[in-house]
């Protein structure tokens, strides 16, 4: 049976004029990874700190397990956080920061020993102890801070961008670390983001975020393959998208656009009448630069080429339109060529126009 | 808002109300009645009086109709014989007095001490660290003796002017420095450091990044000094200079010390003895100056807070390395830099030089230095059994005003930095307004206020009213001090100790006191040293009796009851020194930046 152990429900916060959350709903499950992805600004955090406590809604409510928690004050929420900037207490030494919450439930030494010991060894801290957080590096801080909000035994991890202080290498290695422990503890996790591929990587499922609203909640998978907006469709993954009106409709959808007529599927819960305006999204992946039989054909001119290792992305252009599409690594091609681009109607997706 | 922080909240603002706002306006509100009818009529006397006012407009029938006097005395300078030169300045009446004297001081700090900090933030020179903390000994302020010091020095017949003038023969004639331009001269070599320090910090604060962008574009010199760094410290100067402003207004000592010259006709020399009538009531001519007193420094501070703050740049720099801008002094800069320094140095010297040549001087006439040197003033002033209460009655008050503070000033400082509550423009307001509050104000006011209240009267017992105009009128070090801490110091570390299960008060007490106890510690430590040395209210209040006077109104009283009273007033006055001087150097020590219960408002 699959609990929900965090319902967020119709959540709304404003600063002054800004809706920083605007009616979000969504239910995290017991035991899952949820990331709350988006831009900076759009509300993510807020919603996070709502979950933790340190912002109150203007309404909606927010239910642990089912226990109300909308006016419970955040020291007795039982969550644990970790903060953007670890915020670790540079007037503690690493275990009584780790400690803290600990003595804070007015547990035995001997229980809080055991406890630290545990938090210690689970993020390889062992022989940090006695230091100053002042004293480590920025991943052994962030280890620091994880441990800390890990020794309460926590039944739900907040984090905010925990990895964001981390240089590249050392954020790909934590965030697989985090992962392997969150799947030992089986505790339920919200963790905010702004990188895609981050999310995409770590989480079982991801809220896309916006302008304060939650557009889309989904795996990786289903995000990825079935965005139900434009906005998800681009902020998840690259995606070359094309404008136009339905012309007609039966297995698949054809669309008229500046390109000629493009034929694709709609996005899963959309259906646009015959002369509706739509908009066409394709990803890279599935721009091939080899005829292919039913294929919608795009000709364009090559206008930039990156050459990322496993592929060569190409930049096209045709009348008023930005094409990206990824050829292999070897393919000889040159700024300036003109070029042939095709893709099958099952990789087209119709979203409607905003 | 969590309940701690409403204790805190409110209990600030009934300590205000009953211990500043009220007292305020009680006395403000006598300025408006005559003979108990509400009336003007003390205003109309006192505006047309010269004593207060230069200027009479009156309507004439002859043509043309309305005339104006403009009624100044004095002159700016005056030959006595062929071999004195006396400045004294014109004398505008009392209530423009005030108003030249802090503009001429304000004017003449800010450009002394502004140009310090220039040199100081962006030279190198051999001994840079002595001399920057020789700059800043005259934040040493020692009520009178300094003043007194001074004119010991620099009197018609004083130090500087026998050495001068009869034994080095620089000067054909003695200079003599006499009512108002002396009380200015001492207050410029009293105030410049705060000036100094306010221009400093700006300067030093602003972004490297921001001078190697104008200098890359072209700018060098002259040119970027004037259109980059001098634009981009002015809120900081500015704020200096304004300080400076209200410092001069509320002075009192430095008037005191000048008795029976024009320093007399000053606002607050005028407040202080006209104050009370030999009834004990309050005089309403000492209301009305009050009145203009409060005015002029209230209006300084509220325009520093708006226009300053409005222009004070966020620092919008993102990432880099912060690399300080200093350049070495060579060849003619650093004749220039040590000459301006030096010559500095030896006019702000010269009160703390008095002080300890008269706290050390045996007999000493018209003479260059005194005939001989002993320890007996101190033996004279220590062997006083009312002179060791006086020193134990300030001890006391000053120590449980500073623990008043420190416990209401961290929770206000804690309010305006973490709170978002509506009115807290107005909260931040009311708890940094005791530094444009003019002490006689404030004192006249808590005396009218409380002298029928059987707990507080001064006539009773001075000490609990005493306590409490200390802790209004030293309130915004600790405040400043503590809320600079708070600053450095991100939210996230409450909210992960609260996240963990930390109350409120568990929040604060093992983190935000924990992380900011030295701010906390440096800024009570300045609080307590300047209210051993408080001036107004301590003269005002403990006069109502004296028996449990303070340290102060003690020195005040040796100073002219005691035969040879200057030596031992100043042997006082060193030990007040040595307090601050310890006090200064073990808060700079802690908190690792200087004065920021100094700098800005």
């Amino acid at each position: 049976m699959i609990l929900t152990k965090v319902s967020i429900d119709g959540v709304t916060k404003r600063f002054g004029e800004v809706v920083a959350v605007d009616r979000v709903s969504a239910g995290i499950e017991d035991g899952e990874f949820f990331a709350l992805l988006g831009p900076s600004g759009c509300g993510k955090t807020t919603l996070l700190r709502i979950v933790a406590g340190f912002e109150l809604p203007d309404s909606g409510k927010i239910y642990f397990g089912g226990e109300e928690m909308t006016d419970v004050p955040p020291n007795k929420r039982g969550t644990g956080m970790v903060f953007q900037n670890y915020a670790l207490w540079p007037h503690m030494t690493v275990k009584e920061n780790i400690e803290f919450g600990l003595k804070m439930r007015k547990m035995s030494n001997d229980e809080r020993a055991k406890r630290v010991a545990h938090a210690v060894e689970l993020l390889r801290l062992g022989g940090l102890e006695a230091r100053s957080p002042l004293q480590l590096s920025g991943g052994q801080q962030q280890r620091v801070a994880v441990a800390r909000a890990l020794a309460i035994e926590p039944q739900i991890l907040l984090m905010d961008e925990p990895l964001s202080n981390l240089d590249a290498k050392l954020r790909i290695e934590t965030r697989t670390e985090l992962r392997k422990i969150q799947r030992e503890l089986g505790i339920t996790v919200i963790y905010v983001t702004h990188d895609q591929e981050e999310a995409m990587s770590i989480a079982d499922r991801i809220g896309i975020m916006n302008r304060g609203q939650l557009l889309q909640v989904g795996s990786p998978r289903e995000t990825y393959l079935f965005p139900r907006s434009l906005f998800v469709a681009d902020f998840i993954g690259q995606a070359t998208w094309v404008q136009g009106n339905v012309s007609s409709k039966d297995e698949f959808v054809s669309v008229t656009t500046p390109v000629g007529s493009i034929r694709g599927k709609f996005a899963p819960g959309t259906d646009v009448d015959v002369g509706g305006k739509v908009i066409a999204v394709v990803r890279p992946e599935h721009l091939s630069l080899r005829p292919m039989d039913q294929a919608n054909e795009i000709r364009v001119k090559v206008s930039a080429l990156s050459y990322l290792g496993s592929v060569t992305r190409v930049f096209g252009q045709s009348t008023g339109l930005n094409l990206i599409a990824d050829a292999e690594a070897d393919a000889s091609l040159s700024v300036g060529q003109d070029l042939a681009l095709y893709f099958r109607p099952k990789d087209t997706l119709i979203l409607a126009s905003e | 808002m969590d309940g701690l922080s409403w204790v805190m909240l409110i209990a600030a603002i009934i300590f205000f109300t009953a211990f500043m706002l009220v007292p305020i306006l009680s006395i403000l509100y006598n300025a408006f009645i005559f003979n108990g009818q509400p009336s003007l009529r003390v205003f109309d006397l006192m505006l047309s009086d010269p004593y207060y006012f230069p200027l009479k407009a009156y309507v004439d029938s002859n043509f043309p109709f309305l005339h104006l006097d403009l009624r100044v005395r004095g002159s700016l300078f005056v030959f006595q014989g062929t071999d004195r030169l006396i400045f004294s300045g014109y004398d505008l009446g009392v209530i423009l007095n005030s108003l030249q004297i802090a503009l001429a001081t304000s004017l003449l700090a800010t450009v002394l001490g502004t140009c310090l900090a220039f040199i100081f933030a962006r030279f190198s020179f051999r001994g840079k660290g002595a001399l920057n903390m020789l700059i800043q000994v005259p934040l040493l302020f020692t009520p009178f003796v300094g003043a007194i010091g001074l004119r010991r020095m620099i009197h018609v017949d004083g130090v500087l002017n026998i050495l001068l003038s009869d034994y080095l023969h620089i000067l054909p004639f003695r200079i003599g420095l006499e009512g108002i331009v002396a009380v200015i001269a001492v207050q410029v070599l009293t105030f410049y450091p705060i000036a100094f320090l306010n221009s400093f910090n700006s300067i030093v604060n602003i972004d490297p990044t921001l001078e190697e962008q104008a200098e890359n574009l072209g700018a060098h010199g002259f040119g970027l000094l004037r259109r980059v760094i001098f634009p981009l410290a002015l809120p900081g100067i500015e704020a200096g200079a304004i300080l400076t402003f209200i410092l001069s207004l509320e002075d009192l000592g430095t008037p005191l010390v000048f008795q029976g010259t024009a320093a007399e006709k000053t606002l607050t020399y005028q407040i202080y003895s006209k104050m009370f009538s030999p009834i004990g009531d309050i005089r309403p001519e000492a209301t009305v100056l009050a009145l203009f007193l409060l005015m002029f420094s209230l209006v300084s501070f509220f325009l520093v807070r708006k226009y300053v703050s409005l222009r004070k740049y966020a620092m919008v720099s993102r990432g880099g390395t912060w690399k300080p801008r200093s350049q070495k002094a060579t060849g003619w800069k650093s004749i220039v830099i040590y000459a301006f320094i030096f010559i500095t140095l030896a006019f702000a010297m010269l009160p703390h030089i008095g002080v300890i040549l008269l706290a050390f001087g045996d007999v000493w006439g018209a003479t260059l230095l005194p005939v001989r040197l002993s320890l007996r003033n101190f033996t004279t002033a220590f062997s006083d059994p009312t002179v060791i209460s006086a020193l134990g009655n300030s001890l006391a008050y000053s120590g449980v005003a500073t623990f008043i503070i420190a416990f209401l000033g961290t929770g206000a400082a804690y309010i305006v930095s973490r709170k978002d509550i509506p009115g807290k423009e107005l909260f931040d307001t009311l708890v940094t307004m005791p530094m444009a509050v003019p002490g006689v104000v404030i004192a006249a006011g808590l005396f009218f206020t409380y002298i029928g209240n059987p707990f507080l009267s001064p006539l009773i017992n001075p000490g609990p009213l005493l306590i409490f105009a200390f802790s209004v009128r030293r309130f915004p070090f600790t405040v400043r001090s503590s809320f600079a801490g708070l600053e450095q110091t991100h939210v996230s570390l409450e909210e992960a100790a609260i996240n963990l299960g930390a109350s409120r008060i568990r929040n604060f007490v093992s983190i935000v006191l924990a992380l900011i106890f030295l701010n906390v510690l440096s800024g009570a430590m300045l609080s307590f040293i300047y209210s051993m040395s408080e001036v107004s209210t301590s003269l005002v209040i403990g006069s109502a009796n004296p028996r449990y006077g303070p340290l102060t109104l003690k020195m005040l009283d040796v100073l002219y009851m005691l035969a040879g009273g200057p030596g031992v007033a100043a042997a006082l006055g060193l030990l007040l020194m040595a307090m601050q001087a310890a006090a200064i150097g073990l808060s700079t020590m802690l908190s690792r930046q200087r004065a920021t219960a100094l700098v800005g408002v």
